[in-house]
């Protein structure tokens, strides 16, 4: 099959001999193309990696929108008629109201109670589900509380806590869920709206079937309350998934350059092999050139040279980043198989097709050098 | 066949020109054997330079079969090189990455030729390295290997081969088997311009040319 191939290819032939005629070059020159691809590949990589891990995480709570008043505007509290809006603004989506105040609390009836963010909702059966117990829906009496919570204090459903000097049972523990910050159940407690006294709300949380139906109550809900005079704060944390993701976009495409540093020392340095190769060469360019080469099948031989140099090496980067590939993902996202997702291979080509143009790029002065020399000085002994 | 004509050659040198050949007339037909001889300095290389296209002489015209080409490009030079002239060096230049009958093949090398590979061996068999084939230039001695050099100038049927000290890097006794060659590719009617200081050439070529300081005496 060679045969075929450096019959059909002559330049392939010569190339690949004068490779191995300085065997330790050779290979030197071609790990620089191997660590740039190594370094393009496995960082592409890990940074699919992490954004995959972190918007698994994200997941479940992309489809929730918090609306809270517009506290910079001096709107306090969000009334009874905001929400009447806000439900018609966001049909087949679940509105929840929240109140919320810092309450005194004591876990286990003893000791000096702690200030805790305690919310005030009627129906939380709508947007949570227990793991232990059962919310009453509507929520008139008792205490509903996050797992968070419940494993802090060692509570479950029939314990008892202090809130306000009055004595609260525990109904039930939210089921604990993936998230951050204020949208996370966790660390809630939940009591019956009627245990507030002030008829507003502090927070409306509405629950969409899908990130995109969140994203258009979001729209509908600013468009319908801010429309004269902005009332409220409206919260997608779909929104807040897409800025992480352009975020770490942007750390990948960093990270990306920073490898393709690594690429250009390699193309620095195949440059070097080449030149001292055309330089030793000389006697034998000037002899193709005297026996009816032209210029250009010179500039073929010296470029093809540089391609294989490019491509062993391209290869051999490739093999070792699936390796770390699947190390990467083995332990950021616990599935070895995920190395094979498209977006990983993406970089892996990408990182490879860098490494052949390197060392395309830097071959090229080194050829044309070759090529050019008249063989008239070249065969000056 | 190819003929020189008032050929003169001026290198710049340190802004000095420096005359290498002033205004020489040369011709060589088909079948020749024409040995250049002079000292080192007296225009012998440049002179075959000029005759195998490698260089373009400052004044003067070169013509092969009556068609002037010194003024053609290198691009139409290296054609012409490659269909009628053959060259043998005095360090041989076979390339090391090859075998020898790779190294006769190189000319042909980016032609898409059939028969290449028969051609080439048998002219390796005509030189009597029909058993050396796969031998690398580094498994062969100094005869060998300019025997491979002259298989490879003749691989493309060239009219002229040019030789630059053929016999400068071998003994006596290789370097008549050289001699032998070289006289048998001039009765195919192919013409040998050889470059040397070597006496022993005289005795093989048809004529001498003695060039000194530039000029033929």
């Amino acid at each position: 099959m060679m045969e075929r191939l450096y019959k059909r290819f002559p330049a392939l032939l010569m190339a690949r001999r004068n490779i191995t005629r300085t065997k330790v070059r050779s290979v030197l020159a071609g790990l620089g193309i191997v660590i740039g691809v190594i370094a393009i590949a496995s960082l592409g990589m890990f940074g699919v990696s992490l954004k995959y891990q972190l918007s698994q995480n994200l997941g479940d709570i992309g489809n929730q929108v918090i609306v809270t008043p517009a506290g910079d505007e001096g709107v306090q509290e969000i009334t009874r008629r905001d929400v009447q809006r806000i439900e018609r603004a966001s049909t087949s989506s679940t509105v929840v109201p929240v109140k919320q105040r810092v309450d005194p609390i004591s876990f286990d009836g003893r000791g000096s109670p702690t200030h805790e963010l305690v919310s005030g909702m009627s129906h939380p059966a709508k947007t949570y589900t227990a793991s232990e117990g059962r919310i009453p829906d509507p929520l008139r009496s008792g205490a509903v509380i996050g797992s968070d919570v419940a494993e802090e204090h060692d509570l479950r459903p029939g314990s008892t806590i202090t809130v306000n000097n009055s004595t609260v049972r525990v109904k039930a523990v939210l089921e604990s869920r993936d998230g951050f910050g204020f949208a996370s159940p966790n660390n809630k407690i939940i009591l019956p709206a009627s245990s507030f006294a002030d008829s507003g709300y502090d927070q409306v949380i509405i629950t969409a079937d899908s990130g995109t139906a969140a994203n258009q109550s979001a729209r509908a809900i600013r468009g319908d309350l801010n429309e004269r005079r902005k009332r409220v704060n409206v919260q997608e944390l779909g929104s807040i998934v897409d800025q992480i993701n352009s975020a770490f976009s942007a750390v990948n495409t960093f990270l990306i350059g920073i490898g393709s540093i690594s690429l250009l020392v390699a193309g620095v340095s195949i440059l070097n092999v080449m030149l001292m190769s055309t330089v030793e060469r000389r006697e034998e360019i000037g002899v193709l050139r005297a026996v009816g080469y032209q210029k250009t099948d010179v500039l073929k031989i010296m470029l093809t040279e540089a391609v294989l140099l490019g491509i062993f090496g391209g290869l051999v980067g490739v093999v070792l980043s699936i390796g770390a590939g699947l190390a990467i993902n083995h332990y950021v996202v616990n599935d070895v198989m995920a190395t094979f997702r498209l977006q990983n291979m993406l970089y892996v080509v990408l990182a490879f097709g860098f490494g052949v143009i390197t060392a395309l790029v830097s071959g090229f002065y080194p050829a044309w050098k070759a090529a050019n020399e008249r063989p008239v000085e070249a065969l000056r002994s | 066949m190819i003929e020189g004509e008032d050929v003169v050659k001026q290198y710049e040198t340190g802004g000095q020109i420096l005359t290498a050949l002033k205004g020489i007339d040369f011709s060589v037909e088909p079948g020749d054997f024409v040995a250049i001889m002079g000292p080192s300095g007296s225009g012998k290389s440049t002179l075959l330079n000029i005759l195998g296209l490698l260089d373009v002489p400052t004044e003067g015209t070169v013509r092969l079969d009556g068609e002037d080409v010194t003024d053609h490009t290198d691009k139409q030079r290296t054609l012409i090189r490659k269909q009628t002239i053959g060259f043998v060096f005095q360090q041989f230049y076979l390339l090391p990455t090859l075998t020898a009958q790779e190294n006769v093949e190189v000319p042909r090398l980016f032609d898409d030729d059939e028969g290449i590979s028969e051609r080439a061996i048998d002219l390796l068999e005509r030189v009597g390295l029909g058993d050396r084939l796969d031998h690398r230039p580094n498994e062969l001695s100094g005869g060998q290997k300019q025997r491979v050099a002259i298989a490879r100038s003749l691989i493309n049927q060239p009219r002229i081969v040019l030789a630059d000290e053929p016999t400068g890097n071998l003994d006596l006794d290789t370097g008549k088997q050289i001699l032998d060659e070289f006289q048998n590719v001039t009765e195919r009617d192919v013409a040998v311009i050889a470059v040397t200081h070597d006496e022993l050439v005289t005795e093989y070529t048809d004529r001498t040319v003695n060039l000194i300081d530039g000029g033929i005496r």
